[in-house]
């Protein structure tokens, strides 16, 4: 039932901007980051060791692709539960006989599944950055994967968060407010906040250096993130 | 004109809008008590620059699009342009008064950063006499800054009939600001770090793009204002409602 229900959410963005955007995160950061190399290529690559440079490109690009995704997750959130909102097409989709429940677990696995199909490009672009910028020697593939994902999974109370925002408010300036707001705390909570502030998640450090605490408690706070969304939305009448 | 400015007014006097209008001062205000100094030789000037650096980087930018989307959205949902262009007014004016709305709203926002940060001033006890002119070319430098952004934004808000798409143009084009101020031969042409670079007091903190005239910044920036505002009220006067 879920797979069809996904489906039929991926039928509905075909064709919008919202593919865009999914392709146009990544590409941007990396884009700027290769402008950002090309302009400063002296003080950045000229003699340097091999290892130091690939984790210095990785640094760099997630210097930028924190913020792009915390950010896009709201915008992505806020345009998949758009559509519904725009033709006013809650009662329409509700009507059809499935769960309340799986709609909205459907609009938040899309957003999910888009926004981790943005980290996943990062990879590959990260990686033709650097052999484009000349970088010889092995690629350190682990910790492309763990840049991509970790940061993404420990923001997965704000992917839930926004999902769940965007799909219960018909004003979607809210939203987004909150989303940008995320974005602008999240970027400059790294040294200033508590461990326990979600908000520093995403940026992987903790006071054990052991980023995976981070992811632990992203998903967990997650979970629990989208079970109260579900149980909001699941009371709520739709208009 | 004044009729259609009161039509506005009341469509956005009881919405979200004030709150997100005190958003970015609000958050300028806990970084001003928590970390401002107060020593140093210019306590106003540095409370200013740590203040500022969040807002006219990242905010000021963000929710000039976050305005003209908004004030577009009661038009975009419910037929609302063609409810409006029947009315016995020209698209010109009507985009006109827009813009002027979206201006003044980020009018609003400097003005109450403005008075956050006289209040985190006196809340901190500055000895110092107000720098007046320094603030007033500061925060006004910063309002006419966002002219072309707002022009842009208000393009793509009318439109994009989502209200996340021209959302999604803005912070493309707003996130290299974290990168471009440090350039300095980018950052003076690029009109989304035209807020930071006119806000941030340029003496004690010259770097990058920073230490540029501003004669160099409102070329840019009423140039830009011009193509982007042009552009978009001609794509508004031929627009199929």
């Amino acid at each position: 039932m879920m797979l069809r229900i996904l489906s039929s959410e991926f039928l509905k963005i075909r064709k919008k901007l919202i593919w865009l955007l999914v392709a146009a995160g990544p590409i941007g950061v990396v884009a700027l980051q290769a402008v950002n190399y090309g302009v400063r290529y002296d003080y950045l690559v000229a003699g340097k060791e091999t290892a130091k440079l690939w984790s210095g490109l990785i640094g760099n690009v997630s210097m930028l692709a924190l913020p792009a995704l915390m950010v896009g997750l709201a915008l992505v959130a806020s345009m998949t539960a758009g559509i519904e909102h725009q033709m006013n097409a809650w009662k329409l989709t509700l009507a059809l006989p499935v769960r309340k429940r799986q709609v909205f677990a459907g609009k938040f696995l899309l957003t999910a599944l888009l926004l981790l199909i943005s980290c996943t490009l990062l990879v590959p672009l990260t990686v033709a950055l650097g052999l484009a910028l000349g970088f010889d020697g092995p690629i350190p593939y682990g910790d492309l994967l763990t840049n991509a994902y970790y940061p993404y999974l420990a923001a997965m109370p704000f992917i839930a968060l926004q999902a769940w925002l965007s799909v219960t408010m018909a004003n979607q300036t809210l939203p987004l407010t909150i989303g940008i707001v995320g974005m602008i705390v999240s970027m400059f909570a790294g040294g200033r906040f508590p461990d326990w502030v979600p908000y520093k998640w995403p940026q992987l450090v903790n006071a054990s250096h052991e980023p995976l605490y981070s992811v632990t408690a992203g998903v967990a706070l997650g979970l629990v993130v989208f079970v109260a969304g579900m149980a909001e939305f699941v009371r709520k009448d739709v208009k | 004109m004044m009729r259609m400015f009161r039509s506005e007014w009341m469509k956005i006097r009881r919405s979200v809008v004030w709150l997100l209008v005190a958003v970015s001062p609000l958050i300028a205000a806990l970084f001003g008590l928590f970390a401002a100094k107060k020593g140093g030789d210019f306590p106003w000037l540095e409370a200013l620059s740590l203040m500022s650096v969040l807002h006219a980087m990242l905010f000021l930018p963000l929710l000039t699009g976050v305005y003209a989307a908004m004030i577009c959205r009661y038009e975009h949902t419910g037929g609302g342009w063609k409810a409006m262009l029947a009315m016995p007014v020209s698209r010109t004016q009507v985009y006109v008064v827009k813009f002027v709305i979206v201006m003044l709203m980020l009018a609003a926002t400097q003005l109450l950063l403005l008075i956050v940060l006289l209040l985190v001033g006196f809340a901190r006890g500055f000895s110092d006499p107000i720098p007046w002119r320094e603030l007033a070319s500061s925060f006004l430098g910063g309002w006419i800054a966002c002219l072309p952004l707002a022009a842009l934004q208000l393009f793509v808000s009318v439109a994009f009939q989502s209200f996340a798409a021209p959302l999604a143009v803005n912070v493309v084009l707003t996130l290299p600001n974290m990168l471009v101020v440090n350039s300095a031969k980018v950052g003076p042409y690029y009109p989304w770090a035209q807020p930071m670079l006119a806000m941030i007091p340029r003496d004690h903190y010259g770097f990058g793009a920073f230490n540029l005239p501003l004669e160099t910044l409102f070329g840019v920036v009423l140039g830009s204002f011009c193509v982007f505002f042009v552009a978009g009220w001609a794509y508004f006067a031929r627009k199929a409602v």
